[in-house]
């Protein structure tokens, strides 16, 4: 079972975020991951590849995988609208840096979520897999959930495909 | 108007620090990295100094020494070869061939500028 | 030209000297009678210590220096080479490594050690001193109270030979106060006078407190050919040591030593043509543009097919084949003969036969086959994995040979050969074999495969490199070094290659890894399967053959077809991409092969040729193995590229598996 990633709360207990919807879910992911927001593009499916990380795109030259984490979260896969973006973010996974492309329903806005209001995913009740959930945070808005990232990837791809040491 | 020095050594890092100090003191610096190398360039330009390695692929420092000393474009050129301490009889044949004086091995960058303006005076 | 680092540039050179001299060293231990390998080795070492002094490693240089003089020993004639000598300088050789490249660690135990073996090896008593840095000084003589007279003739030839008699005049000015009197009794006729001979001499007093050794070291460069006197301007109270004048010293053997330097063996095979050290990543960046031209010429193409403009039609044409020569010329900037990677592992096969007390012997073929510079550096560690384990485990030792009726010599033999658009790099040996048996029941007591489970022969050999394959029953410190197989077959697949095992029980095993011949561009035929387009290597295409429906339909269940007499398997992609479309009517069967293996693929489209400039996939998306790659369209959208040698696998897999089963 791999372990919850920390969320990187700052001195003062803040977190600049970007918040996003998927199907009426609040999510948010750290702003300083976020490289840029597009419009949706061409995608390629990729036969073969994990239904999280379905098809690929042209990332200024880059091929990127496009990552839909309503399959994460157990939502039906995403439906296109004229609000949906793909948020690019880099992030680490199994100590190799990555981009991908979030699927979202809608972006939000960029804001700061405070840790005093922060509370771990509930041992039960909880829909999704817990170890997918940092943590929940309450705001203005509503409840935001701070997805766990490299362990959505690492558990959802598989630790063998990941690390890639030739020269242990 | 700088002087201009022809370094020929198969070693690319020693040519390299002999460039650092010879440019630091304001001489121009051509380089060749074997003999036929630096036969060639002497043949095309005409050197203030010539400051050459002997052991070296693709003629040796010796050869190169006598080659050049045939040249009309190099006469009396000062050539300097760089020589290890153990080499005490090569300074006799390399005198014969026609090389000007020596540097030994190892060196450090004022006793090459000594050599050097030694051999070009004033 | 930057300006550079002179002991990086000299680590560098240090590495190639070392390298070579280690080779050298090897050839050395098949036949101890070569006097050109021991001066090979001498020189090495020679220069070694004469840079490494230049460049501050003194502690390199005081070591390599008793090395140095250890071979000059052999040189001479004065003892002989042996197996043991070898054996020493070799980890010498690791040593001066070390002393390099760790120079901050303390290496005075390593080195006290190896020298003590040297000693023992060569059996002199004691090595001579490590030389002091030059010391041009002579004795010191007391310094006249008031200066010298310093009367001189330079010999004839003395200008001819660059001696600037103006500039040891100057000199002698330097020390203090001086009278210049030129002195031309010497002076032949007019008529007999040649202009660039010296018949001058020279009378100078000059007035300085320096030592008499000052005034000779003015003239240290002629002072042997020359006539040279000097006398205190005051009688001086008295004259130390006798002057310390240099005379020649002869040493024929070190003449001769470097006379026989000219045709240097010691130096890698000679090129008259000339060569440009480039950092690696600049050749890196230049790729990369040269991808980024090709890209942005593919799209002005698609532009230009679409107008009617005749004469952009024809630049476009152009600039296309010079973006293609242009590539064409970037990838053979990069490749490096695998002679390099093999010569790596000379050492490895002699410390592996001394450390299992096996006698193995290396041979190689195919050392000229070329690949690119990254992809060598990459093969090495999984190579020597491979070696490791032949040799640990597939060898048997010399009774067990004998026993089994073969030569005691175990064999290992590195082949490279290029077959199609691959270089395949074989390691073989003639040892046991893999014995079937124990893959399966291991395999099978890992969880790695049912009890039962119908497995074609390659299948059942390729367990060996599935992670949770072997546990640490086996492991010896030869081959466990956290380097698995499962990490080798990674390293290959990231290399978009393939590992074939060859093994026949008793006769020995055949590691193949199959190497992509190109890492960046190549000709690929774009095809599409459903609503993706996907790129083939063209390398690898053999033929294209019309599908019509009706046969596609006929066809149904069966997986071969008949080309030519020879059954080829065949795969229909849009089965084994699940494109959820329907067979199209004209539909296409692509053959690919590599080497003797096809397989045919069959496509709804053929669209054309396409230079494709391949991009990695994301790590993400690495365990995919059907695709090697993506490339971008000249439309900007996303085309993947098909690795035929999983295609080519796959369909020999389930050739074997209806084999298997029947």
């Amino acid at each position: 079972m791999t372990n919850r990633t920390e969320t990187p709360w700052d001195e003062q207990g803040q977190l600049e975020v970007l918040t996003f919807d998927l199907q009426n879910e609040t999510f948010a992911l750290e702003a300083v991951m976020v490289r840029e927001i597009l419009d949706l593009l061409h995608e390629t499916a990729v036969p073969g590849a994990e239904p999280l990380v379905g098809s690929v795109v042209n990332f200024r030259g880059k091929i990127i995988p496009i990552a839909d984490l309503r399959l994460a979260f157990g939502m039906p896969p995403a439906e296109k609208t004229v609000d949906s973006r793909i948020v690019v973010i880099e992030l680490e996974v199994n100590g190799e840096t990555i981009q991908v492309g979030i699927r979202t329903d809608r972006v939000n806005e960029v804001t700061t979520l405070q840790r005093a209001a922060s509370e771990e995913p509930p041992a039960v009740g909880l829909r999704w897999r817990r170890e997918y959930v940092r943590e929940l945070v309450r705001n203005a808005a509503g409840v935001i959930v701070l997805p766990d990232l490299p362990t959505i990837f690492e558990t959802s791809i598989g630790a063998a495909a990941l690390s890639l040491s030739p020269t242990a | 108007m700088s002087a201009s020095v022809l370094t020929v050594d198969d070693s690319a890092s020693l040519r390299m620090a002999i460039r650092i100090a010879l440019t630091g003191a304001g001489y121009k610096v051509t380089e060749a990295g074997d003999g036929r190398e630096g036969l060639a360039k002497a043949q095309s330009e005409r050197f203030d100094m010539i400051l050459t390695d002997l052991n070296m692929p693709n003629m040796d420092g010796l050869s190169m020494i006598k080659e050049i000393r045939k040249l009309p474009t190099q006469t009396g050129v000062p050539i300097v070869f760089l020589t290890t301490e153990s080499d005490d009889g090569i300074k006799q044949q390399a005198k014969m061939a026609g090389a000007t004086g020596w540097l030994v091995k190892p060196f450090v960058p004022e006793q090459l500028l000594r050599v050097v303006q030694k051999v070009l005076g004033r | 030209m930057s300006a550079g680092d002179p002991v990086a540039a000299f680590k560098t050179e240090a590495d190639e000297l070392l390298d070579q001299i280690e080779q050298d060293l090897l050839d050395l231990g098949g036949n101890l009678q070569d006097a050109d390998l021991v001066n090979a080795v001498f020189r090495g070492l020679h220069t070694l210590k004469g840079s490494g002094a230049m460049f501050g490693f003194d502690k390199l240089a005081g070591f390599t220096h008793h090395c140095e003089t250890a071979f000059d020993n052999v040189r001479k004639g004065r003892a002989p080479a042996t197996a043991e000598l070898v054996e020493v300088i070799l980890s010498a050789k690791d040593h001066m490594s070390a002393l390099i490249h760790q120079s901050d660690d303390d290496h005075e135990a390593a080195s006290a050690e190896i020298l003590g073996r040297l000693r023992a090896a060569i059996d002199i008593a004691s090595d001579a001193p490590a030389p002091a840095p030059a010391a041009q000084a002579a004795s010191p003589t007391p310094a006249s109270a008031g200066g010298w007279r310093v009367q001189f003739y330079l010999p004839p030839d003395a200008m001819a030979n660059g001696t600037n008699p103006l500039a040891l005049v100057d000199e002698l000015r330097d020390l203090g106060e001086a009278e210049v009197r030129l002195v031309t009794d010497r002076l032949p006729a007019l008529d007999e006078l040649v202009p660039t001979e010296c018949h001058f001499g020279w009378d100078v007093t000059v007035v300085t407190d320096a030592p008499r050794s000052a005034i000779e070291d003015v003239f240290i460069f002629v002072i042997d050919d020359m006539q040279l006197d000097i006398s205190p301007l005051e009688p001086a109270v008295e004259e130390a040591a006798a002057a310390d004048v240099m005379t020649p010293e002869t040493e024929n053997v070190v003449a001769a030593a470097v006379s026989a330097a000219s045709p240097v063996k010691g130096k890698p095979a000679e090129k008259s043509v000339e060569n440009v050290r480039v950092p690696a990543e600049r050749l890196d960046e230049l790729m990369d543009r040269v991808g980024e031209l090709v890209i942005a010429q593919s799209r002005l193409f698609q532009l230009a097919q679409n107008s009617i403009d005749m004469s952009l039609r024809s630049v476009s044409e152009e600039i296309g084949l010079l973006a293609s020569e242009l590539r064409d010329t970037m990838m053979v900037l990069r490749m490096v003969p695998v002679s390099n990677l093999f010569g790596r592992f000379r050492r490895l096969i002699h410390d592996l036969a001394r450390d299992t007390g096996k006698i193995i012997e290396l041979t190689t073929e195919g050392e000229n086959v070329e690949l690119d510079k990254t992809v060598i550096e990459r093969l090495a560690d999984p190579m020597i994995h491979l070696i490791r384990n032949s040799c640990d485990h597939g060898l048997e030792d010399a009774e067990g040979r004998t026993a089994a009726g073969k030569p005691e010599s175990g064999r290992i033999h590195l082949r490279a050969q290029q077959a199609g658009g691959e270089v395949i790099i074989s390691i073989e040996d003639d040892g046991r074999g893999m014995d079937r048996a124990r893959i399966r029941a291991k395999a099978e007591a890992n969880g790695l495969i049912q009890p039962g489970q119908v497995l074609s022969d390659q299948e059942l050999l390729q367990l060996i490199f599935a992670p949770g394959f072997s546990t640490a029953a086996q492991v010896t410190s030869l081959s466990g070094r956290g380097v698995g197989m499962d990490v080798v077959k990674r390293t290959i697949e990231s290399l978009r290659g393939q590992i074939d095992i060859e093994s026949v029980e008793g006769a020995g095993s055949t590691i193949r890894l199959r190497i992509p011949l190109t890492l960046a561009i190549i000709e690929g035929l774009l095809v599409r399967v459903g609503e993706g387009r996907y790129v083939l290597p063209l390398a690898t295409v053999e033929e294209c053959i019309e599908l019509s429906l009706e046969e596609d339909l006929r066809s149904r269940g069966r997986s071969f077809i008949t080309l030519r007499d020879r059954l080829v398997p065949f795969l229909r992609l849009r089965e084994l991409f699940a494109t959820g479309t329907k067979p199209e009517a004209f539909q296409k069967i692509v053959v690919v092969g590599i080497g003797a293996e096809k397989v045919g693929l069959v496509v709804d489209q053929i669209i054309g040729n396409h230079q494709t400039v391949i991009k990695s996939m994301s790590p993400l998306h690495r365990n995919v193995t059907a695709f090697g790659g993506a490339t971008i369209l000249g439309d900007g959208n996303v085309a993947l590229i098909l690795d035929v040698a999983q295609l080519v696998a796959l369909g020999q897999n389930q050739e074997e598996r209806l084999r298997a089963a029947s």
